[in-house]
């Protein structure tokens, strides 16, 4: 855990809240932050102004225990509900932005040799919105309810795997949540309070558990007085700078936030709290929301977004619209998976990846400002990504070499291939077209099936009798560790059941590889177990267990009337209202 | 009079119960994973599981269909499982008689969601009728008097590209256009009718035009043939060569045949409105029945989709049965039927 350790306190002692990002290019996996079209740096704000949200996507929920997406964990973090660490704001550099600093606690946590107990100090000051203060009761109450999974469904659940919880005979925890209360002995046991500190009790090594801390709003605090259940997924009761204002939260139009009188901004140095409201917009489809962010009039000078412009919008980029833009590859990879139960053949496997065209699906998504080939499953911006030397050249492509493979196979060609994908606009058809052409021209014989992703498309992929031959798969870690991405990938233990493969799509299953995985998140040093995840990746990769596709792109746009606006790594690359202003205060 | 009135309500009821039986067998006795959807992208196959058990999807189609038939007669209450029910009484959410469900997805009753949207429906398919009839009548005629010359060939010719353009492209024509390139309207919002009159009627002039715009087309097109086929019959040469003026004929002779057939189908096409118009809804972000269905379906929220598809569904039935009384009473043949 050394190294880990140092990592945190020499990231909190050298918290820089200036970064820019001109020049800032190349390949991202050496550290460097989004590659921005504008600088992007924190500048001294002027407090007040409105600011609006504009989006497409409806909050699926507010409480922070159901909350699984990276747009609304970043926000929530900034806005509403703090957590015992976070990560900085206004950082884009990807090591930095994403390396936990304190937040409730006073520090980024202890823990033991083989990182199975941890231990928060909670700071004095922080209060909730009816100016109690937030308490070690608060905190073990908020990560109670993950185990209501009959109540509480939709959000993140590591923490079930993790805490040292006897299980019953379904091989389930006894305990049930806190609304029951079955099997609450067994959960005070795993977590307890000792005044202000909150000790957590792991069943096996949880070396970044700081990360998913500040990564995931599971472990933040949540007051027992203030649960309602499922009727709570769109409330808020907020310790952070704002809450919500007197008419509440709107499912399908939003709501506005106002500050918060009890937050103390001299005890929290992570949130600058700029704005005086921010109104959520949503609902609206994405091409309107940029036309209104090109036009650029009224609410919508102060206005940003999380959807990207469409290709079919890039003309209009120019100019001061240009300026207002900001083009950056995103934490979110595709990849390919063959069908392990019907590819059986690795030289097929094999010439599937030498053939797959990266540059000809880039190219159909919209060019280099959708997305940008890839090679590996892990994203450039996960701290422990290494460019998979093992898929070639990032444009991919290689047809003869592709052929010779095949030709090495000794199956009978061409070899038939259903390659299945969700649908969705007709760049998408085009990219899967653009990758059957030079599959077939390699040898293949591809019979594009293109599936409703809203229901058909997880129904077919996931049956492990399914009949396709090669399946889209896209992927984001769900705190920066490579340890979110390979396990609930490839381990064939945690997916594969008779009815499904969860999110094992190829029905890739390897001992050796499982083992791996183990080892590599057992280990304690984090500089170690990245070199062990990259062995495992170099593991899959020889497999041919997935194929990489592409990073997605965000081409993001905002209003004139706002600065320090920033895409901080520790924000997902979405906006970090922590920093964000509106020009003089909006005066 | 009265037991041919009761015969179409019993019938309408039988129809309705049917309706129920048939959606919710059509959903939920599908091969599909609903659970997955309140789930989140990133589940596992235990968690799946807890879920669909959270959820109720994991009992027998035919048992939930009757927890469904007895709320509905009954009143029902969330969740499901009387034990959390018990230990956790702030959590208890009351669906009384009428209960059509209870949405996962929007954590509230249906009838709650639906009762909450259908203003906003109902205010935009009136609206829509509004513009469209009296645009599709006046146009109509006008085309049909001026037969031949440039402004029927014109009024045609529009109508007939007003028709050819799919809703979301007008809609989105307009909306980049007319309220934010140029500015002329603002951006449409609905607000309630009761707080502020002038914003209600100021939000719903685009999507109205977006909506009416098709319907006008064919109104148009309608209004027009009927004028000219009314112009043509013997009663209205009658008319004209008892030495009425121009004015009496078409006001009052051929206007009058020409507004029965029209009244019928307009009656018709707003009862299929009043359920949600869901393009126009999406496109102007108006978050009506239409726009909550394309969610449901969205998420396949079971629930919701088969409490929005019984509603629609009762708006038509109701619909049938006022227009077979109305037929009795025009013809009394009918009820002997």
């Amino acid at each position: 855990m050394g190294t880990n350790r140092k990592r945190l306190v020499a990231a909190a002692a050298s918290m820089v809240v200036a970064v820019s990002l001109a020049g800032c290019g190349g390949d991202s996996g050496d550290g460097s932050g989004p590659k921005g079209q504008t600088d992007q740096e924190v500048t001294e704000a002027t407090k007040g102004g409105a600011v609006f949200s504009l989006e497409t996507a409806v909050t699926q929920a507010w409480d922070p225990q159901r909350t699984y997406t990276g747009r609304d964990l970043s926000n929530q973090s900034r806005l509403v509900y703090r957590s015992l660490v976070d990560f900085p704001k206004g950082v884009t550099d990807n090591i930095e932005g994403q390396t936990p600093i304190p937040d409730l606690a006073t520090d980024t946590g202890q823990s033991n040799e083989d990182a199975t107990e941890w231990s928060f100090t909670l700071k004095d000051g922080p209060k909730w919105q009816d100016g109690k203060p937030v308490t070690c009761e608060d905190l073990k109450y908020g990560v109670s309810r993950t185990f209501a999974t009959d109540v509480i469904t939709g959000g993140p659940n590591y923490i079930i795997g993790y805490l040292d919880v006897p299980q019953d005979a379904d091989g389930q925890p006894v305990y049930k949540g806190p609304y029951t209360g079955e099997g609450q002995d067994a959960f005070d046991q795993a977590v307890t309070c000792d005044g202000n500190t909150i000790t957590y009790r792991f069943k096996k090594p949880w070396p970044d558990f700081p990360y998913a801390v500040a990564a995931l709003r599971s472990f933040d605090p949540y007051r027992a007085d203030q649960d309602k259940g499922d009727k709570s997924k769109l409330s808020v009761f907020s310790n952070g700078p704002y809450m919500l204002d007197e008419k509440g939260w709107n499912e399908d139009s939003g709501g506005t936030f106002v500050r918060n009188p009890e937050w103390d901004a001299s005890e929290d140095t992570n949130r600058d709290a700029n704005f005086d409201t921010i109104t959520f917009e949503i609902g609206i489809e994405t091409e309107v929301i940029i036309d209104r962010l090109i036009a650029d009039e009224g609410n919508d000078k102060f206005a940003f977004t999380s959807r990207s412009v469409t290709p079919a919008q890039y003309p209009q980029i120019t100019g001061d619209v240009e300026a207002r833009a900001v083009n950056f590859e995103s934490p979110f990879s595709n990849y390919l998976v063959p069908n392990f139960n019907r590819l059986t053949n690795l030289k097929v496997r094999q010439a599937l990846a030498a053939a797959t065209n990266r540059a000809a699906y880039v190219g159909a998504l919209g060019g280099d400002k959708a997305s940008a080939p890839s090679l590996s499953i892990v994203n450039p911006s996960t701290p422990g990504y290494v460019a998979n030397p093992n898929f070639g050249k990032a444009e991919g492509g290689d047809v003869e070499g592709a052929k010779a493979l095949l030709e090495e196979s000794g199956e009978t060609l061409p070899y038939p291939i259903k390659l299945t994908y969700p649908i969705g606009s007709d760049a998408t058809d085009k990219a899967f077209a653009a990758l059957k052409a030079t599959y077939d021209e390699a040898g293949f014989d591809v019979t594009l099936d293109g599936l409703d992703p809203s229901g058909p498309y997880y129904e077919q992929i996931q049956k492990p009798g399914s009949d396709s031959d090669l399946i889209w798969g896209g992927w984001g870690s769900d705190w920066p560790s490579v340890s979110t991405v390979i396990p609930p990938l490839f381990d064939s233990r945690v997916n594969i059941t008779k009815a499904s493969n969860g999110q094992d799509y190829g029905n890739y299953a390897s001992d050796e590889v499982n083992a791996a995985i183990d080892a590599a998140a057992a280990e304690t040093d984090i500089d170690k177990a990245n070199e062990m995840w990259s062995e495992v990746d170099n593991m899959l990769a020889e497999d041919v267990a997935y194929i990489p596709l592409d990073t997605t792109k965000f081409y993001f746009l905002h209003g004139s009337g706002l600065e320090n606006y920033v895409n901080s790594a520790g924000t997902n690359g979405y906006t970090d209202l922590g920093v964000l202003s509106v020009v003089d205060g909006g005066k | 009079m009265f037991a041919y009135t009761i015969r179409r309500v019993i019938s309408g009821i039988l129809l309705l119960v049917v309706m129920s039986v048939v959606t919710f067998y059509l959903f939920y006795a599908s091969s599909s994973t609903p659970e997955r959807f309140a789930c989140g992208p990133k589940c596992t196959p235990t968690q799946l599981d807890t879920t669909k058990r959270a959820l109720g999807y994991d009992e027998p189609t035919i048992v939930q269909w009757g927890k469904f038939a007895k709320g509905f007669v009954a009143g029902r209450e969330f969740p499901d499982d009387e034990k959390l029910r018990k230990a956790a009484p702030e959590q208890v959410v009351e669906c009384p008689r009428g209960c059509l469900g209870y949405s996962y997805g929007y954590s509230k009753p249906v009838n709650t969601l639906i009762k909450d949207k259908l203003p906003i429906s109902v205010s935009l398919a009136i609206s829509a009728f509004v513009i469209w009839i009296a645009g599709g009548v006046l146009l109509g005629i006008t085309a049909a008097l001026f037969k031949g010359r440039l402004i029927d060939k014109a009024i045609v010719g529009l109508s007939l590209l007003a028709f050819a353009f799919p809703t979301f492209f007008i809609g989105l024509l307009l909306l980049k256009f007319v309220a934010i390139r140029w500015g002329i309207v603002e951006l449409p919002k609905y607000s309630d009718f009761t707080d502020n009159p002038f914003l209600w009627v100021s939000g719903l002039i685009l999507p109205a035009i977006t909506l009416a715009l098709v319907y006008m087309a064919g109104y148009i097109r309608m209004t027009r043939a009927f004028v000219l086929e009314t112009m043509s019959e013997d009663y209205i040469r009658t008319a004209r060569a008892k030495g009425l003026t121009r004015r009496v004929v078409i006001g009052k002779h051929t206007l009058r045949a020409v507004l029965t057939p029209l009244v019928t189908l307009s009656g018709l096409d707003l009862a299929g409105l009043l359920g949600g118009a869901i393009i126009t809804e999406t496109v102007f972000n108006f978050n009506g029945v239409g726009k909550l269905s394309f969610t449901a379906v969205q998420r396949y929220d079971l629930p919701l989709i088969v409490g929005i598809v019984l509603l629609l569904a009762s708006f038509v039935i109701v619909a049938n049965i006022v227009v077979d009384l109305l037929y009795a009473v025009i013809d009394p043949r009918v009820r002997l039927g």
